[in-house]
C-alpha cells in the first residue's frame, strides 16, 4: 500500500504532540507499506520560518517531501484571531484567518491535487492548519483526518464546517475526542478508529535511589511535564499546600522545564528536565503521578506511569484524562477541593490501581495493538 | 403542525429560461405544502451576463419568499480566458478559484447569508453544482445540505474545486442513474447518501394531434424537437443529419418540426418548420402527433422534454454519444440511438415505416416515466432525505 502522511511540521527535533504522533504513525506504517510524508520546511509554529532544506529526504524508511512556506505568520495574526473568535465579523474575515495562521504552502497543495491519486490512503494531521484545511478537500476520496481536536474556539470557524464532513474516515486519539467531534459536526456516520498511541517498553531504569531518598518523608507525588500555568501547575501547587496544611505528608516532585515561579519549600522539589531513564525511575518510584492539566488531547504520561504500575490522579475538568483513568481503572480524578481526598484514596489502594493501569497499558499501548488500530484506519480509507 | 424549514439555493429564480432553474421552481412548488420554504438566489435572470436586472431584496414567486442577493459584478468579459487557464492540464488552484469567481454569479452577500443564517434552516437544497452560490455556499452548511447536481460531462467538473461539493453534502439527489454513475466514477463519493429523484412529469388529460396540425398547417408525418435551438444543444448536427437524410431519400416526405427559441439561424431547407416558442397545450398536442421525438443534445443531465415525449407515448431518437440520453433510452426500452448520419436516417425511416414499432417504444416510455418520474414519488423521496438529515442533526 502507498500511504502519504500530511502534517504541518515533521522531524525528530519538532516539538508538538500531533507532530510526534504523525511521525510515530509514519514510521510504524513504513514497516509494511511504502510511506511518504508531505510537510513544510518549518520547525516552529509561531513563525513558520524555514529551517529544514526543501525537497526530498529520508527519515529512516520514510520519504519526506518538504514544501516551502511562503511568507511567515503575520504579526497581526493574534489581532485577526481575536476578531474572528470574539467580535462580530464577516465570512471573509474567517476565511482570511486560516491563511494568516499558516503555514501557507501552495506547493504542498498543488502536490496533493496533482499526485494525490497515486496514494491509496492519505492521512492528514491536525484539523486546524492550512495543509489539512485546504489540502484534504483536494483528495477527500482517499483521506483520513486525524483531527487532534479539543473543545477550543477555532473549531467553530468556517473553514472546518465542511472539513469534518469530507474524510473517508477519522482517526481519533481518544473516545472523548470522537464524542466532541460527533456532537459538534453531526458526522457520526463517517467511520472512525480510536488510535491512542503505542509506546516503547520502558528502558532500563532504577527506582531505588529515588525511593530511598523520598520514602522517609512520606508519599512521593510526581508531576512530569512542562511546569507552567498553561498546564495548571499553579492549581496543583495550591492543592498541594492545602493538602499539607491539613496534615498531609510527603514530597511533590516536579520534573520538567520550568516556565513559572516555583515556591521554595522543602516539600516541593523542582528537578528540571530529566533523562528517559530518570523519568521511568521517577515514575516507578512515585506513589502517584498527578496531571492537573485541563487541556490534554491524550495523556501520554499517564500511559507511561501505568507501564511501570503507578496510579494516576487527574483533574476532573479534563474529560480526556479522566476518561483514560476511568477506562484503565488506574487512579482517580478530583474536582475543586477534592485533591487531598482523591490522593488519599489512590495511596490507600496503590497496588491494585497500579496493576490495573499496567494491564491497561499492556492491552492498549503495545506496538502490535497500536499497529492493528492503524491498519484498521488505513483499511477504512483505501479500497 | 410545526413544519420543518427548507432553504433552496439556486443561481436564478422565477420566470427564467434554463433547465435547472425550471427544475428548482417546480420542486419548490411541490414541496411548498410540506415545508416552510424560502429561496435564496440572485437578482439576475441572465446567465450569460448575470446583469442584475431584478431588484435585490425580498420577493415572492408562486407565494414563496425569495431572497434576491445582488450580483456584485457581471460575468467577466474575458471569462473565456479564465476558462482556458483553469482547464489547462497544468493550472494552479488560484486559477480554479479565479474561474469560479469569473463564471459567477458573484454574489458574496448570498454567501454571508448562508454563513450567518444558513443554520437557522433545517435543510438547505442546492441546485446545480457548477455555480458560485453552490460551490462556495454548500461548504458553509454541509451538515444540512442536499445537492441536486444536474451534472454532465464537461471540462469544469474535472476541477479539484468541485470535489467538496460532491463529498460534503449530507445527501445528493441525482436526476438519472447515468448521472450518478458518472459522478461516482469521477468523485468516488459513493458513501454520500443519495437517491435518483429528478422531477415529476404532469401529463395533460387531453392531447390532440389534429388540433396541432390544423393550427400550424402541418400535414404528413413529422419528427419533433422541443427546446432551445443552438449549437450547444446539437441543433447544427440535427439539421445536417436531416438534410442528408432527405437528400438521399426523397421518397420519405417527413418534416422536422422545431418548437423553441432559436439562438442560431434555422436553415431554410424544405421540410424544416420552426414554430418558435409555444404554450404547454400546443407542446403536448405536438408531442402526441409526432412520429418520433428527436433529442440531439449531448450534454444533458436530465432532458425534461424527452421524459414528456415518453409520457405522451412517443419514441425518442437520441445521439448514442450522450451517455444519459442513450442510457435512459436503453433502460426505458423507448428509443433508438444513432451513431452518425447514416444511422440517423435509418432510424427515422424505420420509425416512419413501422408505426407499430414507434407505438410500442412509446408505450414502454410512458411506463418508464410513470414508474420513476412522478411528483408523488419525487416529493416522497425529498421528504425522506430531509427526514434523514433532521435525524442526524438531532442525534
Amino acid at each position: 500500500m502507498r500511504i502519504l502522511v500530511v502534517v504541518q511540521r515533521y522531524g525528530a527535533e519538532v516539538v508538538g504532540g500531533s507532530e510526534s504522533h504523525a511521525r510515530v504513525v509514519a514510521q510504524r506504517l513504513a514497516m509494511v507499506n511504502e510511506v511518504e510524508v508531505a510537510t513544510t520546511n518549518a520547525l516552529d509554529y509561531w513563525s513558520w520560518a524555514p529551517h529544514f532544506p526543501e525537497g526530498e529526504s529520508m527519515d529512516g524508511p520514510v520519504r519526506v517531501r518538504r514544501f516551502p512556506v511562503t511568507g511567515t505568520r503575520s504579526p497581526t495574526f493574534k489581532d485577526a484571531e481575536r476578531h474572528v473568535l470574539f467580535e462580530p465579523h464577516t465570512l471573509a474575515d474567517e476565511q482570511a484567518w486560516l491563511a494568516m495562521q499558516g503555514p501557507h504552502t501552495p506547493g504542498l497543495l498543488e502536490f496533493l491535487r496533482d499526485e494525490g491519486k497515486g496514494y491509496d490512503a492519505i492521512l492528514f494531521y491536525t484539523y486546524i492548519y492550512e495543509p489539512t484545511a485546504a489540502g484534504l478537500p483536494l483528495v477527500p476520496e482517499r483521506a483520513a483526518l486525524i483531527s487532534t481536536a479539543h473543545d477550543e474556539e477555532p473549531l467553530r470557524l468556517v473553514p472546518y464546517r465542511a472539513l469534518f464532513q469530507l474524510p473517508r474516515a477519522f482517526g481519533f486519539l481518544t473516545p472523548e475526542e470522537r464524542d466532541l467531534v460527533h456532537a459538534r459536526f453531526h458526522n457520526s456516520h463517517i467511520p472512525s478508529e480510536i488510535l491512542g498511541i503505542g509506546l516503547e517498553p520502558p528502558p532500563w531504569h532504577d527506582p531505588e535511589p529515588f525511593r530511598e531518598h523520598y520514602a522517609p518523608r512520606g508519599p512521593l507525588v510526581l508531576y512530569l511535564g512542562q511546569v507552567s500555568e498553561g498546564k495548571a501547575v499553579d492549581e496543583l501547587l495550591a492543592d498541594w499546600n492545602r493538602y499539607r496544611a491539613a496534615g498531609g505528608t510527603g514530597s511533590l516532585v516536579l520534573a520538567g522545564t520550568a516556565r513559572m515561579q516555583i515556591p521554595k519549600q522543602d516539600d516541593i522539589v523542582p528537578l528540571g528536565r530529566v533523562s528517559d531513564e530518570e523519568k521511568y525511575a521517577l515514575l516507578e518510584a512515585a506513589d502517584a503521578l498527578v496531571l492537573p492539566s485541563h487541556l490534554e488531547s491524550l495523556g501520554i504520561v499517564l500511559l507511561e506511569a501505568w507501564q511501570v504500575g503507578t496510579p494516576c490522579l487527574v483533574s476532573a475538568k479534563n474529560k480526556v484524562t479522566s476518561g483514560q483513568v476511568m477506562r484503565a481503572a488506574g487512579g482517580a480524578s478530583y474536582g475543586p477541593g477534592g485533591f487531598a481526598a482523591a490522593l488519599a484514596a489512590v495511596l490507600a489502594d496503590r497496588d491494585r490501581l497500579g496493576a490495573s493501569g499496567r494491564a491497561y497499558a499492556e492491552r492498549e499501548c503495545t506496538w502490535p495493538a497500536f499497529d492493528a488500530r492503524l491498519e484498521q484506519l488505513v483499511d477504512l480509507v483505501a479500497n | 403542525m410545526n413544519r420543518s424549514s427548507l432553504l433552496v439555493v439556486v443561481q436564478r429564480y422565477g420566470d427564467v429560461s434554463g433547465g435547472a432553474e425550471a427544475h428548482a421552481r417546480s420542486v419548490v412548488q411541490r414541496l411548498a405544502s410540506h415545508f416552510a420554504i424560502e429561496v435564496a438566489t440572485t437578482n439576475s435572470t441572465d446567465y450569460l451576463t448575470w446583469r442584475g436586472d431584478l431588484t435585490a431584496g425580498l420577493d415572492r414567486v408562486d407565494g414563496v419568499t425569495v431572497r434576491r442577493f445582488p450580483v456584485e459584478r457581471p460575468r467577466a468579459w474575458n471569462f473565456k480566458l479564465y476558462e482556458r487557464r483553469a482547464f489547462r492540464s497544468r493550472h494552479t488552484l488560484d486559477d480554479e478559484r479565479a474561474f469560479i469567481d469569473a463564471q459567477g454569479p458573484y454574489a458574496p452577500e448570498l454567501l454571508d447569508f448562508l454563513f450567518k443564517r444558513g443554520r437557522d434552516y433545517d435543510h438547505v437544497l442546492f441546485f446545480t453544482y457548477i455555480y458560485y452560490p453552490t460551490v462556495l455556499g454548500l461548504p458553509l452548511v454541509p451538515e444540512r445540505a442536499v445537492l441536486v447536481p444536474t451534472a454532465h460531462e464537461e471540462s469544469a467538473i474535472g476541477l479539484a474545486a468541485y470535489k467538496p461539493v460532491f463529498h460534503a453534502p449530507r445527501a445528493i439527489a441525482y436526476n438519472t442513474e447515468e448521472e450518478r454513475r458518472m459522478v461516482w466514477r469521477r468523485f468516488r463519493n459513493e458513501r454520500v447518501s443519495n437517491e435518483i429523484v429528478g422531477v415529476g412529469i404532469d401529463v395533460p388529460a387531453e392531447r390532440n394531434a389534429t388540433r396541432f396540425r390544423e393550427k400550424h398547417g402541418i400535414t404528413g408525418p413529422y419528427v419533433l424537437y422541443v427546446g432551445r435551438i443552438g449549437v450547444s444543444k446539437g441543433s447544427r448536427e440535427l439539421f445536417a443529419n436531416y438534410e442528408r437524410w432527405r437528400a438521399s431519400d426523397p421518397a420519405h416526405d417527413v418534416s422536422l418540426v422545431l418548437i423553441g427559441d432559436a439562438e442560431m439561424t434555422v436553415p431554410r431547407t424544405g421540410g424544416i418548420v420552426h414554430l418558435g416558442r409555444l404554450g404547454e397545450q400546443d407542446k403536448w398536442d405536438a408531442l402526441a402527433g409526432c412520429a418520433a421525438f428527436v433529442m440531439p443534445s449531448l450534454l444533458e443531465s436530465l432532458s425534461l422534454v424527452t421524459l414528456e415525449a415518453w409520457a405522451a407515448g412517443r419514441p425518442v431518437i437520441v445521439d448514442a454519444r450522450s451517455p444519459v440520453l442513450a442510457g435512459m433510452a436503453r433502460r426505458a426500452g423507448a428509443g433508438l440511438a444513432y451513431r452518425g448520419p447514416a444511422e440517423f436516417a435509418e432510424i427515422c425511416e424505420l420509425l416512419i415505416d413501422d408505426a407499430a414499432l414507434g407505438d410500442r417504444l412509446g408505450r414502454s416510455g410512458a411506463e418508464f416515466v410513470a414508474r420513476t418520474y412522478t411528483w408523488p414519488r419525487v416529493v416522497e423521496t425529498y421528504v425522506d432525505l430531509f427526514a434523514e438529515i433532521r435525524m442526524r442533526l438531532a442525534a
